[in-house]
């Protein structure tokens, strides 16, 4: 799910330091902004904003930073609202709603590891590219 | 592109297999919510009722007893419904009033029986209250406006009398959300047709307590805690416009003036 590669060059330490501050920027907002799932994606979206005309090291984790967001966004969303209408409305709390509070927390915890193990590789300046997520990075950011 | 494409539909196929998985299992079992929640109500029911019972005169008198034990009887068997949880009780006071309390108990005021003017009217009621009761509106409500650990702590005997009398009155006199109040209705009307009674009545009592709506009748609390009376009455109208049922009554008519009598005395 995970692979370390080559990146097109070696990365420079301060590169490395920016790029690894991206992942725990997601981190630090998710443990903040754990109820309302949208402030660690706005978190993400800040950093990446301001750091768009950095190196191309820099840009594409903050851009990977930011993609591996998604999935988890929508997934909390749901789950978040869904548990707004079970407390405020008259929807009942069903074996379907735990077994999905359960998934998100599997994936959420998926994501809060492998978030933490590329912050760690991305500091020492390997490069990591998730499945996916990496892919897509590839495609949206490309080196000036 | 073909590459990305396939591996995000992978991520979500994933979890899609996750949640459709771990929704085999019988959460509610392992985690013994169940077991929590109806012992908690079993424990409610029984404590909101010992408080009533120190504060309202229950009428003992056997006649009425097996009059509106015959109405519940046909009721349940009819639809099924388990006759050892409805736990009837006739109060003697003028209000218009009927609620049903945690754990199956249903409160009716002897005010609703002498108001009704005939038995369908308050079979029509009587269904209504236990539709609340079969479609779980009352736990619903005490979890959403009370909250369930305040309502475990007052099983515990953490609260005083007068919180839980304050939520004996939230029950007695106020109003479920429109939502349920409507399901309710809905669920009446089978509850009354399966049983072979004529639904129109129950319509036509709430037509008569939308007129009296406006009035600030200390004793109309049926309408306070069941409001949009009139429009409630037009869907139960339409509703049974559709059905073709021969209808039967429970009760003879001697009875139910028997029954009106016993109450006056």
């Amino acid at each position: 799910m995970i692979n370390n590669t080559t990146f097109a060059y070696i990365p420079g330490e301060h590169e490395a330091e920016k790029a690894s501050n991206s992942y725990l920027m997601s981190l630090i907002a998710l443990i903040a902004g754990l109820p309302l799932p949208i402030i660690n994606l706005i978190a993400t979206l800040i950093f990446y904003l301001s750091n768009r005309k950095g190196t191309y090291f820099v840009r594409w984790h903050c851009t990977q930073a930011l993609l591996s967001q998604l999935s988890v966004l929508f997934i909390n969303s749901y789950a978040f609202w869904w548990t707004v209408s079970i407390i405020f409305s008259s929807e009942e709390m069903t074996s379907r709603y735990l077994a999905y509070l359960l998934s998100a927390i599997i994936f959420n915890i998926f994501e809060f590891i492998a978030t933490i193990y590329t912050a760690i590789k991305t500091r020492k300046g390997i490069h990591v590219e998730w499945w996916f997520y990496g892919s897509l990075t590839n495609l949206i950011c490309k080196a000036k | 592109m073909k590459k990305v494409f396939l591996q995000g539909l992978t991520i979500i196929v994933l979890f899609f297999l996750t949640w459709f998985l771990l929704s085999q299992i019988d959460w509610y079992t392992i985690f013994k919510i169940k077991k929590v929640t109806d012992k908690t109500e079993e424990k409610l029911g029984d404590l909101f009722w010992n408080i009533l019972q120190k504060t309202e005169k229950e009428n003992k008198n056997t006649f009425v007893i097996n009059v509106i034990d015959s109405i519940v009887n046909k009721i349940c068997l009819a639809n099924k419904i388990d006759r050892e949880i409805i736990k009837i009780h006739i109060i003697n006071k003028d209000e218009i009033n009927a609620f049903a309390l945690p754990n199956g108990h249903l409160l009716v005021y002897s005010g609703l029986i002498l108001s009704s003017e005939n038995q369908e009217e308050l079979s029509g009621v009587i269904c209504h209250e236990i539709a609340h009761i079969e479609l779980n509106h009352i736990m619903k409500k005490l979890i959403k406006e009370v909250g369930l650990t305040a309502l475990i702590s007052m099983t515990a005997g953490n609260n005083g009398t007068e919180i839980i009398k304050q939520t004996v009155k939230l029950l007695s006199s106020s109003a479920f959300d429109r939502s349920l109040e409507k399901a309710a209705d809905i669920k009446a009307i089978d509850y009354l047709v399966k049983s072979k009674i004529n639904p129109q009545p129950f319509a036509n009592f709430l037509y008569a307590l939308a007129e009296k709506e406006n009035e600030s009748d200390k004793y109309f609390a049926w309408i306070s805690s069941h409001p949009e009376s009139k429009e409630r009455g037009k869907y139960i109208t339409e509703y049974s416009k559709t059905i073709t049922i021969k209808y039967e009554p429970i009760l003879s008519l001697n009875t139910w003036d028997k029954l009106k009598e016993k109450l006056l005395e």
